[in-house]
């Protein structure tokens, strides 16, 4: 799917202010941030260490609030919205991906993808069908009994993307996703948020620190100094 | 999986940890379980003893004799619904230490007063009253010193000599006595007033107490005030209380059992609670980027508290059960002299300690987790 800035945005920042007090001071991240993206795409964030790339990631993942501005995903506003409201709609509405995996290491790889939907009413067996669907499409069919500790480092990001998908939310944000990864898992992690952005629809925001990895993406933002620049490009 | 179960995996996650809390937690339900059952049980506390049944001893000291003519009148207070006199016989059997507590009564009389509370039951008192050789023993005490029905037994008493000058006492046993429930003292032998009275050498005529049941709804305070005001000018003064105060008043005599237990376990917990308190902070710590990223898949505070206080209730759980569980069998397989008795009340208690412990000490670190940031799982590592 390519950028098309006559589709209704499905993200939406605006004038967004966000810094970190250290002491008396406040160390400005971003003073006017804005930022559009339509739904179903993928797009790649890329800029220096320190450029507040995790920080904008975790303000669309609804963990972090802007100082001020505002902040809409769907139809939530989420720059008004509480903690726990925000807490709510997180799992319901988003799958996140981190760099260092997160799995929870006292649990099994079926357990930690099974998590999330812990927050649903639904019964064990329904749970269960589920996880084995989604580490069927990670690759990881039959695994499910192995622990994290156990896995190469490919292995467990493909679970914690299942645990990201496995409510089957419309939004996926991945905090460097292959940035522990070698280059083969890598590339399987990245055709895998592909084909989940492609087939299934889903909105990707990556941020990344590698070329080749943004060449997944759809477009690339460069972030730097508090703002965006842009590289547009056809989908591969 | 379940919550519970997540709870049940982070408690496990450091076995040797849990097992050490767990254990901490036992012996503090152990000493619990012993120590209630104690204060609960006939030897160790009142509570079995009747509030309504009213002991008539002599003022100047609970072994000092009242003249037996006394029943007439007190039988004559119209408050009261039946009398009957005792004496006491303290012995053992075989060695000192074994020792035997011999109460005797008039077999009818007794049945009157005291016959619900110690569950004797008309056929019993049949085979009781065939001879005056004949004893009735409890069933605590017959358990502990093996004894069966017909069998002789000797009990040497340590003051009350025979008119031969010997000072052991033949008895037959008729039967067992149950009591009426599991707190009932039956760790004694009741034997006749008439046979004791007959044979021995000193003090004939007299009692060391009359048992005065009261007719229903009269308050017993008033009854023994009054029974004491009719001796108050004789040779012999009375001192009437309850049989639970007069087993309170005993037992004060070396100390407040109640008191010291509720200390000791008191103790105990106090010191359990901030044991595990400490270590349930310092596990919770070590875990702040997890709960960041439970926050961040959507668990909301309320879940993560659960969540904790899950872990903490496990703890309190397995090693309170162990415990009671350790109780019980102790309980079951020790001296029935001990008289150790877990009621439902006990482990009723039991079950509220633990639930208010394990709230208690998961309330701290589960606050701490609250105020952990989900930001937490994106900065890591
Ligand atoms: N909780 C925080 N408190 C103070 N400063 C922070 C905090 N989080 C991030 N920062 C600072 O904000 C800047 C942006 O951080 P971050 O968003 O993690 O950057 P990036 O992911 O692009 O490396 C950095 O200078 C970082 O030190
Ligand atoms: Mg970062």
């Amino acid at each position: 799917m390519t950028y098309d800035s006559t589709q209704s945005p499905y993200i939406v920042l605006n004038a967004i202010r966000k810094g970190y007090r250290i002491g008396s001071e406040t160390v400005p991240i971003f003073s006017n941030l804005d930022l559009e993206i339509p739904r179903g795409d993928f797009v790649a964030i890329m800029g220096p260490s320190g450029s507040g790339k995790s920080t904008l990631l975790s303000m669309l993942a609804g963990i972090d609030r802007p100082d001020s501005g505002s902040l809409c995903i769907g139809t939530c506003l989420l720059h008004q919205m509480g903690e726990a409201a925000r807490t709510a709609w997180r799992a319901g509405n988003m799958g996140i991906v981190f760099q260092f995996y997160n799995l929870l290491p006292m649990l099994n790889a079926a357990e930690n993808v099974e998590l999330p939907l812990l927050l649903r009413p639904l019964s064990s067996k329904e749970r269960r069908v589920r996880v084995e669907k989604v580490l069927d499409l990670v690759g990881l069919a039959g695994r499910g009994n192995q622990h994290p500790k156990l896995m190469s480092g490919g292995q467990q990001q493909r679970v914690g993307i299942a645990r990201a998908i496995v409510t089957d939310p419309p939004l996926l944000l991945c905090d460097e996703p292959t940035g522990d990864l070698d280059r083969k898992s890598a590339e399987d992690i990245l055709g895998m948020l592909r084909v989940l952005n492609k087939e299934m629809g889903k909105t990707i925001v990556m941020v990344t620190h590698d070329p080749q990895a943004a060449q997944y993406a759809s477009r690339t933002l460069h972030l730097d100094k508090g703002i965006f620049t842009e590289e547009r490009r056809a989908a591969r | 999986m379940n919550f519970f179960g997540m709870a049940r995996k982070n408690a496990l996650r450091k076995p040797l940890r849990t097992a050490l809390l767990i254990i901490c937690v036992t012996v503090a339900f152990l000493i619990y379980g012993l120590t209630a059952s104690f204060v609960n049980g006939s030897q160790g506390g009142a509570s079995g003893a009747s509030e309504n049944i009213l002991g008539v001893m002599s003022a100047a000291g609970r072994t000092q004799p009242l003249p037996i003519s006394y029943i007439n009148r007190i039988k004559a207070e119209p408050d009261v619904l039946a009398v009957g006199y005792m004496t006491r016989l303290r012995g053992f059997a075989t060695v000192e230490k074994n020792i035997i507590p011999v109460s005797a009564f008039d077999p009818r009389q007794l049945m009157d007063v005291n016959g619900k509370e110690l569950g004797l039951t008309s056929q019993l008192m049949e085979r009781f009253s065939e001879n005056r050789g004949k004893v009735l023993v409890g069933r605590a005490l017959a358990e502990a010193q093996g004894w069966k029905i017909g069998q002789r037994i000797t009990v040497t008493s340590f003051d009350v000599q025979k008119q031969d000058g010997s000072r052991d006492w033949p008895f037959d046993i008729a039967g067992i006595f149950e009591g009426e429930n599991a707190s009932t003292d039956t760790y004694f032998v009741i034997a006749q007033y008439d046979y004791v009275n007959a044979m021995r050498s000193r003090h004939k005529d007299t009692v060391d107490a009359f048992v005065v049941r009261p007719q229903q709804h009269v308050a017993a305070g008033e009854l023994a005030a009054r029974i004491d005001q009719q001796f108050a000018n004789s040779a012999a003064p009375t001192r009437t209380q309850s049989e639970k105060q007069f087993l309170e008043a005993f037992l004060r005599q070396y100390a407040d059992i109640g008191l010291i237990v509720n200390l000791v376990v008191g103790a105990a917990f106090i010191t359990l609670l901030m044991i595990i308190v400490n270590t349930m902070v310092f596990a919770v710590r070590e875990r702040n980027f997890e709960i960041g990223v439970l926050k961040t898949l959507g668990f909301s505070d309320f879940r993560i508290m659960i969540l904790i206080l899950g872990e903490t209730l496990f703890i309190f759980a397995v090693g309170g059960g162990i415990g009671l569980a350790g109780a019980m069998a102790f309980a079951a397989f020790s001296s029935p002299a001990l008289g150790l008795v877990l009621s439902m009340e006990l482990f009723f208690n039991a079950m509220i300690m633990i639930i208010a412990l394990g709230i208690a000490t998961g309330a701290l670190p589960a606050r701490n987790a609250l105020k952990t940031p989900a930001v937490t799982a994106l900065r890591a590592r």
